[in-house]
């Protein structure tokens, strides 16, 4: 596999230029191939940028000077005659009628030639995802489907309190619809997979290059960096992340959590993402912590400060959750921080106090580099190799 | 320089361009307004979104278009014919105009784009202003196939044939010009990869 990169073939994979069991076969040699896949990062932000790109209007007085130019030139290469042309001309010159009383009859004409027109107009075919049901009723644009269907771009799946349905994201993965969601297909394109979720729950099952799948919802976007998912909204637009294979990153404007297998998020519109938290954390780190995200102000919870709850009760594990707080917290908090986590995972010995206080990006990715390796209980190798192997599984399934 | 509004577009058919053949001022007409902006947005980006330059250089096409559409015997696609036009019509005017001017002469989109540049935090249209530029400093061969393909929404397979070339070529230099647009704008990373 390695012996075959596909750079070469990356534009054209992310121009949709590529047919589907190719296309299936570059996605999976990007998911082994950290050399193609840096490659393919850097096509695809080329790609972004040159979607930049307007067509643009011509100035008006390109008409009049191509004009004057004929009318210098004076001559055209059949007729030798002078060429004038007039905008309007063709229409007045066609539809003048001689004979007044056949105006009734033309505009019944005019008109069933237009309705037809309008009927038979092949229109072009917008993106759509195949939905497969799964039980009861989906319904995609207020339409039941019958054993399968088609969502466009734009339309809303919809399942009630019995129905379930599953998508096909292109050829890069599946998400399963619980009942009582309601979900919208937001973009279709090589370089970028969206989905909105407005409310209920969704399971995602992803085998492509990060951050091609996307999921908005009412309060943080989710973007999938290679992994197995589910994500719930309620009815007032908060949300529950859990990540069962990979990472997702959950993010809003300028606030980011990082959700490693086996860890959850919660999301509240008008603040975004929480801080992730695995799930096997004591149930007062994880009650603190949700007073720390949401309600800071409430103080009737505990006795004991909430920041003093989740420095005392953390694990080498919870460091996850340590060290998304460090940019979180100010001044003596995030000293406090830094010396517990310090306890927990001993920083490299190039990374030092004040750098991690000043948040200093290098020294903050080196230190959770060596973090990871509590978080997972596996090395690096190991992980992304696990995640291979299943990520082929499933694309070899998907191929039978 | 507006840009351009979604409208419908009259259909250019073989009658259409028979009677061009013929000399009929109003097919050419339709002709014109079908093309107009195409044709001047692929000359704005040649010439660094010199707007003068461009509007030259668009009539210079649309006459040779009218003095040579005669020529035209329907062995390939109209718009992959005139698109052929175009780019040869750009490439040699731009070898024309190298000789008289000093190099970097021809690239005010780029000042327009630096003048603006103190500011940090890039709305969509500083994000666009900074591609124009970009694409400016391109090579003709890596920027042709981006505007064809981008600006024109031409296949790879339409390209080819404009560019008089084999697709896997189109794809190779869409590949280089990719990497380089985002080369020179990484910084933008965070202003287009996420859209957000």
């Amino acid at each position: 596999m390695f012996s075959q990169h596909v750079a070469k073939d990356l534009s054209a994979y992310c121009n949709g230029e590529t047919a589907g069991e190719h296309s299936r076969r570059i996605a999976e040699h990007l998911i082994a191939c950290n050399r193609c896949r840096r490659q393919f990062e850097e096509i695809k932000l080329g790609v972004k940028l040159a979607e930049q790109l307007p067509q643009l209007s011509a100035p008006d007085s390109l008409r009049l000077d191509l004009q004057v130019q004929l009318d210098a030139a004076g001559t055209l290469a059949k007729e030798s005659r002078p060429v004038v042309f007039k905008r309007k001309k063709v229409s007045r010159r066609k539809f003048t009628f001689r004979n007044w009383r056949l105006a009734p009859v033309a505009a019944v004409l005019l008109l069933i030639t237009g309705i037809g027109a309008l009927y038979f107009y092949p229109r072009p075919s917008l993106p759509f995802w195949e939905v497969v049901r799964l039980n009861g009723s989906p319904r995609i644009a207020s339409s039941p489907i019958e054993e399968k269907g088609r969502l466009a771009l734009g339309q809303w799946l919809e399942t009630d309190g019995s129905s379930r349905a599953q998508i096909d994201v292109g050829s890069i993965g599946q998400v399963e619809i619980d009942p009582n969601t309601r979900v919208r297909l937001v973009t279709a394109r090589p370089t970028e997979h969206r989905l909105e979720l407005a409310r209920g729950k969704m399971s995602a099952r992803i085998w492509a290059p990060p951050r091609l799948f996307f999921v908005d919802t009412p309060s943080a976007v989710a973007a999938d960096l290679g992994c197995a998912y589910t994500l719930e909204v309620d009815d007032n637009g908060a949300g529950l992340l859990h990540v069962t294979m990979g990472w997702v990153a959950l993010q809003l404007k300028d606030k980011e959590s990082m959700v490693p297998a086996g860890a959850s998020c919660a999301t509240r519109p008008g603040i975004g993402p929480g801080t992730p938290y695995f799930e096997d954390a004591s149930y007062p780190f994880r009650l603190a912590l949700s007073k720390f995200d949401f309600e800071p102000d409430d103080k009737s919870w505990s006795i004991i400060p909430t920041l003093d709850v989740l420095l005392g009760q953390a694990r080498p594990r919870d460091s996850l959750t340590l060290w998304h707080l460090l940019p979180r917290v100010q001044g003596t908090d995030r000293e406090r921080v830094y010396d517990r986590l310090a306890v927990l995972v001993a920083a490299p010995d190039e990374v030092t106090r004040e750098g991690v206080l000043q948040l200093n990006e290098q020294m903050l990715q080196r230190w959770r580099d060596k973090m990871e390796t509590t978080w997972t209980g596996e090395s690096q190798l190991h992980k992304t190799v696990g995640l291979w192997i299943r990520a082929v599984g499933e694309v070899r399934g998907l191929a039978r | 320089m507006e840009q351009r509004a979604l409208m419908a577009e009259p259909i250019i058919d073989e009658r259409v361009i028979a009677a061009c053949q013929q000399g009929d001022r109003d097919a050419f007409g339709l002709l014109f307004d079908s093309y107009k902006d195409k044709v001047f947005s692929i000359a704005v980006y040649s010439f660094g979104g010199d707007q003068a330059a461009a509007s030259d250089v668009s009539q210079q096409i649309f006459l040779k278009l009218m003095t040579n559409i005669v020529q035209f015997r329907g062995d390939s696609a109209f718009t992959t014919w005139l698109y052929r036009m175009v780019v040869n019509t750009c490439i040699d005017e731009q070898r024309k105009r190298s000789r008289f001017l000093p190099s970097g002469e021809s690239i005010p989109m780029s000042k327009v784009a630096d003048r603006r540049g103190p500011e940090k935090h890039y709305a969509k249209r500083e994000v666009t202003d900074c591609v124009q530029a970009a694409i400016q400093e391109l090579k003709p061969k890596l920027r042709l196939p981006i505007l064809l393909k981008y600006v024109e929404g031409l296949s790879y397979e339409e390209i080819a044939n404009v560019l008089s070339c084999s697709k896997g070529t189109v794809a190779s230099r869409l590949n280089r010009g990719h990497q380089a647009l985002a080369r020179k704008l990484d910084h933008l990373r965070g202003e287009v990869v996420l859209g957000d």
